[in-house]
């Protein structure tokens, strides 16, 4: 038995080395798979061990901190700091202070810090500092009021030197001029990041209400961190109070937390590339085996048993897995750094750390790679036992196959499912459950139209042909029919750009359908002439809506507020109305007053039935600084996507929202009327300059801004499922190259009877396109259906249009003809080369 | 049989006159001795690789192909009868000499002008391999002329296909054909272009005795009736016996010749020649 596995085990390592081109474009397929798991992998944990780097000194030399009892609290009293400092074993004290920041750079303009953050701290001097020294570069610390260091990456993006003199804007106080004291290094001086150390004076009133500070850092002596702790939290009860080692350990699990994510996304795509994969690897060896028929029947009938067959052609599944899985963890190391630089190449910043491959990206790239080959290769293997010994006396054994009819009838039955799944999905209510059904529903008709492909590939792609081809002639028709000789192949084949272009055009319907709806809300429910907005992270600065509504032409201006409290028990964010509403944004009341005055509130109908809330209820609220609040409902109001849940007024808003955090989403504006609106718009620029980051758009403009964002979300998809079609289209280019191998006397034959090297280059570029469109086709039909189920199902989230991106749609049909024929190439040059001779010599 | 008509088809290229030529030709001359040659070669040799490894396939073969003649050419395996089948069907290049068919000079052809003359004024039969597999048996016929883009001679196809039988199965693929059937339909295919020239190479090959009589007999027919050139190589002296002629290689020389040969006369000159 021994000796015999290793004879079965040297003709599976031969014929794998026989067949170069064969083993790479197959082991190509499991690279393309593994790569991208690995990659996933190396990328997340170079982060997270640089990121864990930079946050390991976080608390140096920290023995406790102090903070507010919530995250979007006022903070720390400063009483409560005098009191800290008499507590038993306190040696030194360290207030800190932080806000989000402007800095603009050398031309006048913001500084774009990409997706890392644009803070700016106080600064502790050497002696009062808890934690490592701040390394200066050059220049000095900031120790007057309008100075500020930054760090080097800040000034050099900032295009700054020490010296110079700029502004900074801090949200909730306005823009300060500063001086540029001095440079330091940090740490965490990743691309993008920006640190502008203030005067402690100058940012306490900068970054705080004057009567709080965001922590304390405290240092002990004499006493352990956990003893100091409980003293402190017994002194002060309404203080959050840590150890530095939790300080510590919290901060890496946020990172890790973060991470995750990252990584969970990114290892999703890797899945849709192995999926993708396994059908090539399915075909590959499909195929292959189909070519070596005679062959494994002439083993059959020197006497190797059906399990010897079967296990040897797992053999050879196993080697291409293991050479593909470590050659794919090499292009994922590859391909983790490529990312990195992408994403910092737009200032995302990301740190810059040795790539980190361990032991378990290693392992599970092995595992995937090994294991998705293996399944892939099992039918074959199982149907490369069956061959009877006879075979290899018979000429067109491979070309017979088996019948489809089980196949299609349970490919009906999954289809049948999944329709009734996503029918019932689509008419349910909206919601979770909803979008759950269609999703399975999806699932099961992915599967139904896997299992009837075969099928449905013959009569889709005969339609297909007869356009396509006739203009080819006799070459159009030998395409065609190529392309449907076994059915099975072409459906595998096609099916990996199924999968691929399903998701692409599902994507893209929830970007039209979302671009569409947003359209439809600004369309309808906006009256403003004018809207403001300001960077994500910022906002529009407190102040900018009080200076346009003295603009002249102006008739109303109406600040939206973000409130955050909580009431029943969880966080709730609501919105603070300061102005007219009505003038902007006209609403629909079902009971009670529009106005809001002192403690009112306004709820839409959904909440005010969830919470069984009627005009005069009573609700009881938190503010994060933990006070507590009576409001009232003076109204409710019809569901409107653009107002949210409940609305409130601006006084409630300051009230519990600390001046160092307040800030407004948007700022409507209304023209009085005869005001010329290009005047105004002029008028409001001007207005605002001052605040730096202030954007005056129109309506259309600010539709134009939410596409936009949108538009670089599905950038983001796409360029993943880029990967996925690359697989597919690699799997094209394996099945045409192994169709070629095997139709070598036939296209002999074509050429000895007169076909001439253009025509046949021409019939396999015309074969591969309707393999192409085909998978196209139905990508795109199933794309569609499920992208527009699923925006149903959100219908009540503010998807409330359902729209198809025809032209896109035709693009990618055209796209996916010329895609095959560039995928034919190879292929078709390859056939071009046979020679007449190989028909009849050979024999 | 009806005898079908020699005019063409309507193209312009020369190449597509010729059939009508050489069918006028062969009728004028009337019979097998005719003196203008469908295919000859010329001094041909066919040298396979080099140094210590060399094989002389064809030693200088000269040899005269007539119009309306049936030729077959025969000799032990490794005689170089296929060789020189290939290399004046313009499916193999000559190492040294000079082939033509007709008045064409193949020797220094391109592949697309060889492919051509291929394609217009020649006719395959092979043994195996000679139909497409996803084509119908009247879309395999007509597929010389589909791929040069000409519109077949309506009533010559039609002659063609009632001749050789294959009226009723013109849609069946060539799964569905048995390899008698099959083999007919590459014959009808070879006829249906009026090439100037057929070449068989052992077109029966692969088929029983019935069949081989059959396939023989359309060749035959051919010629007697259609004056019709054909070249075959085989190695069943059954076969050869349907020919007007028969050449005998051996080591890639010319040994002998025969006219109106017989089965037996011809296994007995085989026999000889594979005991020297």
């Amino acid at each position: 038995m021994a000796t015999s596995s290793a004879t079965m085990r040297k003709v599976s390592l031969r014929n794998l080395a026989a067949h170069k081109i064969r083993l790479a474009l197959t082991v190509l397929s499991v690279v393309l798979g593994t790569a991208f798991v690995a990659g996933s992998f190396v990328f997340t944990d170079t982060l997270s061990h640089t990121f864990h780097g930079i946050f390991a000194d976080v608390a140096k030399g920290v023995d406790v901190q102090a903070t507010g009892k919530q995250t979007d609290g006022s903070g720390v009293p400063l009483a409560d700091i005098e009191k800290i400092k008499t507590i038993a074993g306190v040696r030194a004290v360290d207030p800190q202070v932080e806000s989000q920041i402007v800095l603009l750079g050398s031309n006048g303009k913001p500084v774009q810090g990409g997706g890392a953050p644009s803070m700016g701290q106080s600064y502790s001097p050497p002696g009062q500092l808890i934690g490592d020294p701040y390394k200066f570069i050059s220049g000095t610390a900031p120790i007057q009021n309008g100075q500020i260091a930054l760090n080097k990456g800040a000034l050099k993006l900032a295009k700054l030197n020490v010296g110079d003199t700029t502004k900074v804007l801090v949200p909730s106080a306005g823009t300060v001029n500063v001086t540029i004291s001095g440079v330091y290094d940090t740490k965490s001086d990743t691309g993008g990041y920006i640190g502008a150390l203030f005067a402690r004076d100058q940012a306490l009133k900068l970054f705080t209400d004057g009567n709080h500070v965001g922590s304390v850092n405290v240092a002990g002596t004499g006493v352990s961190q956990d003893e100091l702790k409980a003293r402190i939290s017994q002194a002060l009860p309404d203080l959050t109070v840590k150890t530095g080692k939790q300080v510590t350990d919290e901060t890496q699990q946020d990172v890790s937390t973060a991470l995750k994510f990252v990584n969970y996304f990114l290892l999703a795509f890797g899945a849709i590339a192995l999926l993708v994969g396994t059908f090539i690897i399915y075909n590959t060896f499909s195929m292959i085996i189909a070519q070596r028929l005679r062959e494994l029947a002439l083993l059959r009938a020197v006497g190797a048993s059906r399990k010897q067959l079967s296990r040897s052609v797992l053999f050879e599944a196993v080697v291409v897995g293991l050479i593909g899985s470590i050659i794919g963890i090499a292009a994922g190391v590859g391909l983790a750094y490529g990312l990195r630089a992408l994403l910092n190449s737009f200032n995302v910043g990301l740190p810059n750390g040795t790539l980190q491959l361990s032991p378990r990206t290693v392992i599970v790239a092995m595992l995937v790679g090994v294991v998705v080959t293996v399944f892939s290769a099992y039918t074959p293997a199982r149907r490369a036992a069956k061959i009877p010994p006879v075979a290899a006396m018979r000429e067109e054994f491979a070309s017979a196959g088996t019948s489809l009819r089980r196949r299609t009838i349970l490919g009906a039955i999954f289809a049948l499912i999944g329709a009734a799944g996503l029918v019932g999905g689509a008419v349910s209510k909206a919601g979770g459950g909803a979008a759950g059904l269609v999703g399975l529903g999806a699932v099961a008709l992915i599967l139904g139209v896997l299992l009837g492909a075969p099928t449905l590939a013959r009569p889709i792609v005969a339609a297909l042909g007869a356009p396509l081809g006739r203009p080819f002639g006799s070459v159009g028709r030998l395409a065609r029919t190529n392309a449907v000789r076994n059915p099975r192949r072409t459906a595998a084949t096609a099916f990996a750009l199924t999968l691929g272009l399903m998701l692409v055009t599902a994507i893209a319907v929830f970007g039209s359908s979302a671009k569409k709806s947003i359209n439809g809300l600004v369309d309808n429910g906006v009256t403003a002439d004018y809207i403001l907005t300001g960077p994500d992270a910022i906002g529009v600065p407190v102040g900018a809506a009080a200076t346009v509504a003295k603009v002249e032409g102006v008739k109303t201006a109406v600040a939206l507020e973000p409130v955050r409290v909580k009431f029943n028990g969880s966080d709730q964010q609501g919105t603070g109305v300061d102005g007219s509403l009505a003038d902007v944004l006209p609403f629909a009341m079902l009971s009670g007053t529009q106005d809001l005055t002192g403690h009112d509130i306004l709820a839409s109908k959904d909440k005010a039935d969830q919470n069984g809330w009627k005009v005069g209820s009573t609700v009881v609220m938190t503010s994060p600084d933990g006070k507590a609040l009576n409001t009232r409902v003076a109204g409710i109001y019809a569901h409107n996507q653009l107002l949210g849940d409940w609305m409130t007024s601006s006084q409630l808003y300051r009230e519990v929202t600390p001046a160092n955090h307040r800030y407004d989403m948007v700022v409507l504006i209304r023209a009085q009327s005869g005001t010329d609106l290009s005047t105004l718009r002029t008028r409001l620029e001007q207005a605002t300059d001052s605040s730096l980051v202030v954007k005056v758009q129109d309506r259309e403009q600010f539709k134009g801004t939410q596409a936009s964002q949108i538009d670089n979300l599905l950038a983001i998809l796409y360029g993943l499922l880029a990967l996925a079609i690359v697989i597919a289209v690699l799997g094209i280019v394996n099945t045409l190259a192994l169709s070629v191998v095997e139709r070598r006397r036939e296209i002999g034959m074509l050429r000895a009877v007169g076909m001439l090297r253009p025509q046949v280059r021409r019939t396999i570029y015309l074969e591969s396109a309707l393999i192409a469109v085909f998978g196209a086709i139905v990508g795109l039909a199933l794309g569609l259906t499920f992208g527009a189920l699923f925006v149903r199902t959100l219908r009540d989230q503010g998807l409330d249009q359902i729209a198809i991106p025809y032209g896109q749609s035709v693009s990618m049909l055209v796209l996916s003809a010329v895609v095959g024929v560039l995928a034919a190439l190879w292929p078709a040059v390859r056939a071009a080369r046979i020679r007449p001779l190989e028909a009849i010599a050979d024999l | 049989m009806n005898s079908p008509v020699t005019s063409t088809s309507g193209s312009t290229t020369t190449s597509s006159q010729q059939p009508a030529t050489a069918a006028a030709a062969g009728r004028a001359t009337a019979g097998a001795n005719s003196r203008i040659a469908a295919a000859r070669a010329v001094h041909v040799s066919k040298i396979y690789g080099s140094g210590g490894t060399q094989v002389r396939a064809l030693d200088d073969i000269s040899v005269d192909f007539a119009r309306g003649e049936f030729t077959a050419i025969m000799g032990p395996s490794g005689s170089g009868k296929s060789t020189l089948m290939h290399c004046l069907a313009g499916l193999d290049n000559a190492s040294a000499g000079s082939v033509t068919i007709g008045d064409t000079e193949l020797v220094g052809l391109s592949d697309k002008n060889m492919t051509k003359l291929r394609r217009d004024r020649i006719g395959f039969v092979f043994q195996s391999f000679n139909l497409v597999p996803t084509l119908t048996a009247i879309e395999n016929i007509t597929l010389p002329m589909d791929i040069a883009g000409r519109n077949p001679n309506q009533q010559w196809l039609d002659s063609v296909i009632d001749t050789l039988g294959l009226r009723d199965r013109l849609s069946h693929r060539p799964s569905e054909l048995s390899g008698g059937q099959q083999q007919r339909v590459a014959c009808a295919r070879a006829l249906a272009s009026q090439p100037e020239i057929i070449f068989g190479d052992e077109p029966t090959g692969n088929l029983d005795s019935r069949s081989s009589g059959e396939v023989m007999g359309i060749l035959r027919n051919s010629v007697t009736r259609l004056h019709q050139t054909v070249v075959i190589v085989t190695h069943d002296p059954r076969a050869a016996s349907y020919a007007d002629r028969v050449v005998f290689l051996a080591d890639g020389r010319i040994v002998d010749e025969m006219r109106a040969p017989t089965a037996d006369s011809v296994l007995d000159r085989m026999k000889n020649l594979e005991a020297v």
